[in-house]
């Protein structure tokens, strides 16, 4: 076990370096325009374009000017996010205190949004499983096709617009100023969003379910444990569902460490303040310091939430070993 | 002009009002201007929202954005000269005193200013026990002139001020040309007249900075790159938190004002300091300002409807919205259009064939499908098609008429287009179609957002009849700007730009777009009109001249009053008939939509958008909406 842990983070350093070299490439180095000019903006002059080419390392060759940037994504005090190179230039703060400013925020629409998913998914998975070809199978089914098919941009606006705008029973989308994250819960301003992120996934995960559980209820040991003579529920509670649940949480893992590295979309159509709004409004000012922290911390959140959902498998599947 | 982009940015999607617009003249909304409800106005929250934060963190040397400049107007900083918040014809576009105690004083050769400041103003919190004087008004342009803290601001406007580039420069320790005679009275000497000073010193890097021991920029010391989240204001508010700023320890130590959280709210409260009785600008009705960043823009706007919010400052109001507030007399009043100030155009590079030709450039102009690419945009709203190059507004209307390139219906005119084409030397047998090889796939810069990439596809449609193919590059914007900006580039076609006046005075047209002040990097002169032979040779060009008008600008710029309007609206008439650089295309508008709690609504002319502290919120002082 222990040798598997430092082989996996071995390759999360290398997945990092990777991801980070990448994102260095495609937002310093392809786009059009010199980084320089782009960082300093419009009306300046050579001089202050050539001090930012030099605060920014982009006089230096190439892999001076990555390690320079790869630094800084070092998990290590006094090099983490260092602001001499992390410092945005589109907001003009600390990359560092921007994305532990918004963190909060991605990760209350993650988890409650995984919450509701769960909630919603794997009982209709189950019970579609367990009634199979019964009214409440194709009711389950019809909703997983429903679920798939609707956009996340689509279904949130037809959320807000009938259930805020015509009804009034959501309240609107942002976060009221000055709000910390617990009142905003409390005032129900994640309600619309959490049901928007996790409506597709509770679909997805109940069509996952049923299938898993289907599956699972056709295997030998299914059997041997029927013809023990055990009930029904606990056959399918205890011995079905362990089997069929394994996959779920691989998926549930890679997919909170996926939104933890932001909602891109869903952030940005209820104004919730978090990396995934980060991310698109960096990208659209070419703000690459804040682009660099933003993916290459997207890419950690999946390549760890990877590592814990391998880990976790070993104790939900005892075929599973590590070597 | 980073102000200028962004602001078209706001502007440019109005594509998205289509067919809210048609062919009626008629916009449906309310322009009248707006007389103040009688009853006390003041109170109340007034709530806003933006699709995007203001620029630079709300750093007033470097800030060049209209959004981030009207809440320095209306709101956080008094500058020595301002504007009344107003629209041009209530006098929104006068430079009046403000820290002033009244207008300058200026001598007979024009080149010493002396302005004299109104007494026993202070700051806002914790310097509310400072006194404004000349000296901050020195620090702030030392400020300005600092190389490190000017990035992408506006010193060029300064360089007339005697010793300024010196001391940016470094090689004087002071401005020479500013001098605080006493704390009252500011004078400042230039090396060339400048009729339009006093518009120079409505911008916000002008502003007063209060001193602090030892720091050479004041409590701007140390804050390089973030003044703008430790602003000690001098208006009618200040950020929320400010009294809690505490300048006595290390620039890296303090904390910034709770009032204004990059990316995510900005949050005004009242000036302690501040009193009616000095300020005849500002109105300051409500009693906090808040603003909500981020945010989907219909979204946006539904919240203005049920209002959640009182105005989205920097939206595009959807097309549904937009037709149900033109047609519904009772919603009416609560769409606010007003001409923005601003041009949209394309700009031939003249020291590259087929432009370095007149007749092909006046080809272009008679040819070209003006109405076609407004309907792109989304139609009538929009703005007004443009027959000349200088807004009306600073050319005292005198060109409002003015289109000597007019068509039926601004569709082009293909026959005219011909027979100018023929008398080009790129149209060897005559007949009205270019038939040299320059004519085919020109390089063409434009923006990548909506509708560029449309109207450079309709271009390619109505320029086909005269022999005219273009090669198009789609840029993101900022890219297309620094392409067009670089003669070293060799754009042959500038198909995405459009500009934005920075203050109410021909000079912020005719210098930067069209001589050779805006031949730099970073600057705006896309036609090289005004190189000499020594930078189209450096260039990498073949072309040895281009046609000037250096001279003529030069005199416009020394002139004042009525003559120096006079001069602004002759250069544009030369330029349009004589040097054909541009086809203007379309002077756009600003369009509001308020929301049912508010009332008193004015369009600030200086700004280009609403004025905050004019609008007042329905319920208090007994108001209905109007």
């Amino acid at each position: 076990m222990g040798r598997y842990l430092i082989r996996r983070t071995l390759f999360l350093v290398l997945v990092l370096f990777i991801v980070s070299l990448l994102t260095f490439l495609i937002f310093v180095k392809l786009p059009a325009g010199d980084p320089a000019r782009r960082a300093v903006g419009r009306s300046t002059t050579p001089e202050q374009i050539e001090a930012a080419r030099q605060a920014f390392g982009l006089d230096k060759p190439i892999y001076v000017q990555y390690a320079r940037f790869a630094k800084g994504l070092i998990p290590w005090p006094g090099l983490f996010l260092t602001e001499d190179v992390y410092y945005s230039y589109g907001n003009f703060v600390a990359v560092k205190e921007e994305i532990y400013r918004r963190l909060p925020v991605t990760i209350t629409l993650a988890v409650g949004a995984a919450v509701i998913w769960l909630a919603m998914g794997v009982p209709i998975g189950i019970i579609s499983a367990v009634r199979k070809g019964s009214v409440w199978d194709r009711a389950g089914m019809v909703f997983a096709l429903i679920g798939v098919s609707m956009p996340v941009f689509w279904l949130g606006q037809l959320l807000l617009y009938f259930f805020w705008f015509k009804l009034g029973w959501a309240p609107s989308s942002g976060l009221e100023i000055g709000d910390t994250i617990w009142q905003s819960i409390a005032k129900g301003k994640f309600i619309l969003p959490w049901i928007t992120l996790a409506f597709t996934s509770a679909a997805f995960y109940a069509r996952m379910v049923r299938g898993n559980l289907i599956e699972t209820m056709n295997e030998d040991y299914i059997r041997t444990a029927r013809a023990k003579g055990l009930a029904e529920k606990r056959v399918i509670y205890k011995h079905g569902l362990r089997g069929a649940l394994t996959p779920v949480v691989t998926m549930l893992g890679l997919d909170i460490g996926l939104l933890l590295g932001g909602a891109f979309i869903t952030e940005t159509l209820f104004g919730l303040p978090g990396i995934g709004q980060l991310a698109v409004t960096s990208i659209g000012t070419n703000d690459f310091p804040m682009v660099m922290g933003v993916t290459v911390l997207g890419a950690f959140f999946i390549a760890v939430a990877n590592l814990v959902v391998d880990v976790v498998y070993a104790f939900l599947d005892p075929r599973v070993r590590y070597t | 002009m980073n102000r200028t982009w962004r602001v078209i940015a706001l502007v440019a999607v109005l594509g998205l009002v289509g067919a809210a617009c048609g062919g009626d003249e008629d916009t449906g909304a309310d322009t009248t201007t707006s007389a103040a409800p009688s009853g006390d106005l003041s109170g109340g929250t007034l709530k806003l929202a933006q699709t995007a934060d203001v620029d630079v963190a709300f750093d007033p040397t470097r800030s060049y954005y209209s959004v981030t400049w009207q809440y320095y107007r209306c709101c956080l900083l008094r500058t020595m000269m301002s504007f009344n918040g107003k629209p041009t014809e209530e006098g929104g576009a006068e430079a009046r005193p403000d820290l002033a105690a009244a207008e300058p004083e200026v001598s007979a050769d024009g080149l010493t200013w002396t302005f004299s400041i109104k007494p026993g103003i202070n700051y806002a919190p914790p310097f509310d026990d400072v006194a404004i004087t000349a000296n901050d008004f020195i620090t702030a342009l030392k400020r300005t002139a600092n190389p490190k803290t000017n990035v992408g601001g506006y010193s060029f406007y300064y360089s007339v001020i005697e010793g300024f580039d010196d001391y940016g420069d470094g090689k004087a320790d002071e401005i020479s040309g500013l001098t605080a005679v006493d704390d009252q009275t500011l004078e400042v000497t230039l090396t060339a007249p400048a009729g339009d000073l006093p518009y120079r010193f409505t911008m916000p890097a002008t502003a007063p900075i209060p001193p602090l021991d030892g720091g050479e920029f004041g409590v701007a010391t140390g804050h390089d790159k973030d003044y703008g989240r430790f602003l000690v204001a001098s208006g009618p508010y200040m950020f929320k938190g400010s009294e809690a700023l505490d300048f006595s320890v290390p620039a890296k130590d303090q904390e910034p004002v709770a009032g204004y959280v990059p990316g995510r709210s900005i949050e005004l409260v009242r000036n302690p300091s501040w009193s009616a009785d000095t300020d005849e600008l500002r109105l300051a009705y409500p009693d906090e300002i808040t603003t909500e960043i981020g945010g989907d823009n219909d979204d946006l706007y539904n919240k203005v409807e049920q209002g959640a919010i009182d105005l989205v400052v920097d939206g595009v109001v959807p097309p549904e919205k937009l037709r149900a507030y033109q047609t519904d007399p009772d919603l009416q009043n609560r769409l606010k259009v007003y001409p923005a100030d601003g041009v949209y155009y394309v700009s031939f590079n003249l020291a590259m064939p087929p432009f370095d030709d007149v007749h092909v450039r006046k080809a272009f102009n008679w040819i070209f499908d003006k109405e076609g690419f407004r309907q792109l945009r989304g139609g009538e709203t929009t703005g007004e098609l443009a027959g000349h190059n200088i807004i009306n507004a600073v050319t005292g209307n005198i060109n409002a008429e003015y289109d000597p390139y007019a068509t039926p219906n601004g569709a082009g005119d293909v026959e005219k287009a011909k027979e100018e084409m023929a008398q080009s030397k790129y149209d060897n047998d005559g007949d009205g179609v270019c038939d040299d090889p320059a004519c085919e796939g020109i390089l063409t810069m434009t923006d990548r957002e909506d509708p560029y990439p449309k109207q450079a596809a309709l271009m390619q449609q109505f320029l086909e009849p005269i022999g005219i193919s273009l090669d198009v590059k789609e840029l993101e914007r900022t890219v297309m700007y620094n392409k067009c900006n670089d003669m070293n580039e060799q754009v042959a076609f500038c198909a995405g730009p459009g500009w934005f006046k920075d203050y109410a005075d021909g000079y912020t047209f005719g210098n930067p777009l069209f001589t050779s002040d805006g031949l730099w990097e970073s600057c705006c002169n896309y036609s090289g009109l005004g190189a000499s032979a020594d930078q189209l040779s450096e260039w990498g060009y073949d072309a040895t001249e281009v046609p000037s008008v250096d001279d003529k600008a030069d005199e416009c710029t020394a002139a004042t009053g009525d003559e120096r309007v006079q001069c602004w609206a002759e250069l544009d008439q030369q330029l349009m008939e004589e040097v054909v650089p541009w086809v203007p295309y379309l002077f756009f508008n600003q369009v509001d939509l308020l929301s049912p709690n508010l009332t008193n609504y004015s369009f600030d002319q200086s700004a280009g958008i609403a004025a905050f502290d004019q609008l007042a919120l329905v319920g208090e002082g007994n108001l209905t909406s109007g």
